[in-house]
């Protein structure tokens, strides 16, 4: 008889059927062991648990009713401590075959974790585009707000009103890219100013940004189109000091506390006094290197009071208010921070180039 | 420009090493580029900004060096020999376009004898880079480069009736200029002449005709002031850039024509052995006056944040000329005749400002003072860029130029043309994205990068009556793996599904109630049947697909190449789409699969829209799509999953009978779609 058979048989009709109460236990306790022996996961664990120890159906469930509840009141004691005892073997015996299971599947499925995994790549930013992103960030920190314009100009906003003489070398000198006699390629990103103060009221702050063109042949320092961010700001007691702090911040937070800044004396046309601004060379520390031509000193940008004659132009009273505005140029930038030595590399959309900006 | 440091030394002392001078001239403005040894001498090479005409010569650069550094500065000799009889008997000067030619003065010089120039004149020319022809042209070289003032010399016998007129040139009047070529004048031009024909191109050339020759020997020298303006437009229109014309369209010094005139008849003597007759001929119909500032005394603080000195600001002005009178409340400043850039208060305060030193002016940061506001597009841009990057596209930035070949094979509009272009290949304005963004791919392909995911986010342009418009446009393009292969897996090549899941990613951004993809009115450099318009809320937003394969053909793309031209601006209209929460459901959702038989010819779009919309309904996704063997001819098989869920309450078999048995129906009266048994 299978051991099924007697734990749904009476132990009454066991015992007539001359079984003894210990063995009877002893049988039961060894085809657990001998099912035990054979699992090996924890899906035979459960089945094995469940069968033996199951609430309702589990062949000790069967034994306590079957047995316990059934037998002669004499044998009551006696069935009663086998009963528990086997119940609690099982369990502890279950208990460490769970664990052996448990440790058993980590030890199961080993991978290799250095093989690489199917990645999608992020795409890249453009490093013209960081460098903006990062300069913008600055002078937002710095009360700018930020704007944009129009690459396809008039004469009027890219030269006249910013007080261009008409007939001037100064307007060959920007290489203009014509479309017809009064409109043109915007040669910098200046006419925001004259476009944002005819519409707008001192105090203001503007950080704008865009392509601007020149009439250049594309080589490894030249484009015929390349990217500016104008600066500018405007109000009552804004003085050159307040240029010369601005810019010095900014090119600290761009090129990191250890450069030094240099306003030198130079001409534009919009501005008055004007300034180029070099920082010490960013390469060799301000030592001297190639790339500086010993000199020490980088030319990043140039800056300077707003003329007199652009406020005429909007409408602002030149004795009341007073600005500064500079004109940076992110390719240049660019190439100077990441140390590229080819503008045109930032046309091409060659992805090992743009790759290393992810 | 070339200064030599041993022909500053005439005018102002330089104890100064070379490096330290050039830092301080720097710092003040007159950017030296260079310092450089050659022959024993030291020279400065000069990037002179064109407001500063009056820097670009030796004396004026020593002008500058005596103001920084508080010298005296020491004028050249000018003193000339005279002789009778009086010029004025020999030649004389009419100035019949005293608009363009204010003054004219000469010098006439008999008796010279023309042969090179001696050592010391022809070694300082050469070293500042000018070539010496003889010493009489010479001599006006050198006082140019000494004191800035361009000027010319004529042989007197040649010229008609001893006579110099400044006119307008006559229409159709020729003048052989001493580069040997005929130029054809109007009345734009000025030129020099006398009694019968053009003898000059006014400050910009001399005649071949009255060239100074070795048979030369009298002279008048030409010292004139003409109009830049004037100058300018000459020597743009000839393509003439001279000496001479390059300052004079700068603009030269007025008061400084009978200076340089007696300079050089004085040396003429000398190195020539002439007779200079006395007196300088002065042609000077409009007396120029010299214009007076006022500078306020509050005026430089308030510009420069700092108040300057009153005695600094008085020593640096009467330093570099200009002349300087106490006013109430200031200075009246009285601007020299050669700082022709100098009109205005502010151009006075730049003077004070800079010898003074720009270092001079502490850095500080302004006060706080508007809220700053974003770019209007700002955010969205970055949220576009952002998805772009997640999906693993490159940004790129293409040029705005194409040829107009390109703009008419892909554009959609007539191009703006460009009317001095960089290139022909560049001659006018993008009208489509296209083109760049094939050649990006095409660049990637030929250097073996196989797989290419490129995003361009920029404008294209076009005219219209109100004026031209440059809408903003976000193009991609996409070749070879859209899934990467693995050691275990052989990756997934980009077709036209894949390459519409990225798209879509894009347009999730957007608010759009409507959206459909519609394989019709395609741009015809798609392939037909593997690329769709993109139709939101009634307005084409983008088209996408693969490169029509002849088209790639022909440019050598060896493998299907994917693009998609959004219309942002369109897309912009929708707005973007602002997340709102909606609580989560705390039951299940049931879905219910449905094998179907679809004609032929009905797309998955008619389909779901067969099936319409029902709030409860919350997905209906193709999970299979066959045809073949066992499917029926003129049908193809579907399997159709439904999924329904509501917030709160279960879903019973019931309503989840009816809602599919609903399908069902509509499928079968809408479009014909069987069941499969």
């Amino acid at each position: 008889m299978a051991i099924d058979e007697k734990t749904a048989a009476k132990l009454t009709d066991l015992l007539a059927a001359g079984e003894s109460v210990e063995t009877l236990y002893q049988e039961l306790r060894s085809s657990f062991e001998a099912e035990k022996a054979a699992v090996s996961n924890q899906e035979q664990f459960k089945h094995l648990r469940d069968r033996w120890l199951g609430r309702k159906n589990g062949l000790l469930a069967s034994t306590n009713d079957n047995w316990l509840k059934a037998a002669p009141r004499e044998l009551k004691r006696d069935v009663g401590r086998l009963q528990n005892e086997t119940k609690a073997r099982l369990e502890a015996s279950l208990a460490e075959l769970k664990e052996k299971i448990d440790s058993s599947i980590d030890a199961g499925e080993k991978l290799d974790v250095t093989l690489p995994g199917p990645a999608r790549e992020i795409g890249a930013r453009h490093p013209v585009r960081m460098v903006l992103e990062e300069m913008l960030y600055i002078f937002r920190g710095l009360g700018y707000s930020v704007a944009e314009g129009p690459e396809i100009e008039s004469f009027y906003y890219n030269f006249e009103a910013l007080g261009f003489p008409k007939d001037h070398p100064a307007v060959d000198e920007m290489d203009t890219i014509f479309v017809t006699d009064q409109m043109l390629l915007r040669t910098h990103t200046s006419p925001i100013q004259v476009r944002i103060m005819e519409s707008r009221k001192p105090p203001l702050r503007y950080a704008v940004a865009g392509k601007v063109y020149r009439h250049d042949a594309p080589d490894s320092t030249h484009s015929p189109m390349f990217h500016q961010l104008e600066i500018f700001a405007v109000g009552e007691n804004v003085t050159f000091r307040d240029l010369k702090g601005t810019l010095d911040h900014f090119l600290k937070k761009f090129f990191g506390p250890d450069i030094k800044t240099r306003f030198r004396p130079s001409f534009f046309p919009f501005t008055e006094p004007s300034a180029e601004v070099d920082i010490t060379c960013i390469f060799c520390a301000g030592r001297g290197c190639r790339i500086c031509k010993q000199t020490g000193f980088i030319e990043v940008l140039g800056c300077g009071m707003i003329d007199p004659e652009v406020f005429r132009h909007v409408g602002y009273d030149p004795d009341r208010y007073s600005g500064f505005a500079a004109g940076i140029g992110l390719d240049r930038f660019a190439l100077l921070k990441y140390d590229i030595d080819d503008i045109q590399i930032l046309f091409q959309g060659d992805v090992r180039f743009l790759r290393q900006f992810r | 420009m070339r200064i030599l440091l041993s022909w500053l030394q005439e005018f102002v002392d330089i104890p100064e090493y070379p490096d330290g001078l050039a830092h301080e001239l720097t710092m003040a403005g007159m950017a030296v580029d260079a310092v450089i040894e050659e022959q024993g001498e030291t020279i400065l090479e000069f990037d002179i900004t064109s407001n500063r005409p009056d820097a670009m010569n030796h004396l004026g650069m020593a002008r500058e060096i005596a103001s920084i550094f508080q010298r005296p500065l020491r004028l050249p000799k000018t003193d000339v020999l005279e002789a009778e009889p009086a010029a004025s008997s020999k030649a004389s000067i009419e100035i019949a376009d005293p608009d363009l030619c204010p003054r004219y003065s000469g010098r006439v010089v008999l008796g010279v004898e023309v042969k090179p120039s001696p050592d010391w004149i022809r070694r300082r020319l050469e070293l500042c880079g000018v070539r010496s022809i003889n010493n009489i042209a010479d001599l006006t070289n050198y006082v140019l480069l000494e004191v800035g003032h361009p000027t010319h010399a004529f042989d007197l016998d040649l010229l008609d009736e001893s006579k110099i007129i400044v006119r307008r040139a006559k229409a159709g009047e020729v003048l052989r200029t001493l580069d040997g070529v005929d130029r054809t004048l109007s009345s734009d031009h000025l030129v020099i002449a006398d009694a019968m024909r053009a003898v000059a191109l006014a400050g910009v050339m001399g005649g071949l005709e009255c060239e100074i020759s070795d048979s030369t020997q009298n002279v008048l020298i030409e010292s004139a002031w003409f109009d830049p303006g004037s100058i300018r437009r000459t020597s743009r229109y000839f393509g003439m850039h001279t000496e001479a014309s390059h300052r004079f369209e700068r603009g030269a010094d007025r008061e400084a024509t009978v200076f340089a005139a007696d300079r050089i008849a004085g040396m003429l003597s000398q190195v020539s052995a002439g007779t200079v007759l006395r007196g300088c001929l002065d042609a000077h119909p409009q007396p120029h006056t010299p214009r007076n500032v006022l500078l306020r005394s509050g005026a430089i603080e308030r510009l420069l944040g700092l108040a300057v000195p009153a005695e600094e600001v008085e020593r640096i002005l009467r330093a570099l000329g200009f002349g300087i009178a106490p006013n109430t409340g200031g200075w009246e400043v009285k601007v020299p005749s050669y700082r022709l850039d100098v009109n205005r208060e502010v151009d006075v305060i730049e003077e004070v400002a800079r010898v003074y030193g720009y270092d001079q002016f502490a850095p500080k940061l302004p006060a706080l003072g508007v809220p700053a506001e974003p770019a209007p597009l700002s955010e969205e841009e970055t949220r576009l860029r952002n998805i772009a990057r997640a999906l693993g596209y490159n940004e790129t930035i293409a040029y705005s130029f194409i040829s107009t070949e390109e703009a008419e094979e892909f554009g959609a509009w007539p191009a703006v043309r460009l009317r001095n272009p960089v290139s022909e290949l560049w001659d006018v304005m993008r009208n489509t994205a296209v083109p760049p963004m094939l050649k990006a791919l095409e660049w990637n392909l030929n250097r073996n990068e196989s797989s290419v995911r490129l995003v361009e986010i920029g404008r294209l342009y076009r005219s219209e009556d109100s004026g031209f418009q440059e809408p903003p446009v976000l193009t991609l393009g996409a070749t070879g793996l859209a899934r990467p292969r693995t050691f275990s897996e052989p990756g997934k090549p980009y077709d036209f599904y894949e390459f519409k899941a990225d798209l879509a990613q894009f347009l999730t951004a957007f608010e759009i109630h409507q959206l459909s993809f519609e394989a019709r009115e395609l741009p015809p450099y798609y392939a037909a049947g593997r690329a769709a318009r993109v139709v939101a809320d009634g307005s084409v937003v983008a088209y996408l697909g693969e490169l029509d394969p002849k088209l790639a053909a022909s440019r050598k793309l060896r493998q299907p190449v994917f693009i998609a031209e959004v219309q942002l601006d369109r897309l912009y209209k929708l707005g973007f789409r602002r997340p709102q929460h909606r609580a989560l459901s705390r039951v299940p959702a049931v879905s219910r699969d449905f094998s179907l038989l679809v004609p032929e010819g009905v797309a998955f779009e008619e389909v779901r829209a067969a099936v319409g919309r029902h709030p409860e309904l919350t997905a209906l996704e193709p999970v299979e799509i066959f045809s073949g063997a066992q499917v029926p001819e003129g049908r193809y098989s579907l399997l159709l999953r439904a999924t329904w869920q509501r917030s709160a309450e279960s879903f019973t078999d019931d309503e989840v009978n009816r809602h599919a048995e609903q399908i069902i129906q509509d499928l079968r009266k809408k479009l014909g779609v069987e069941l499969r048994s």
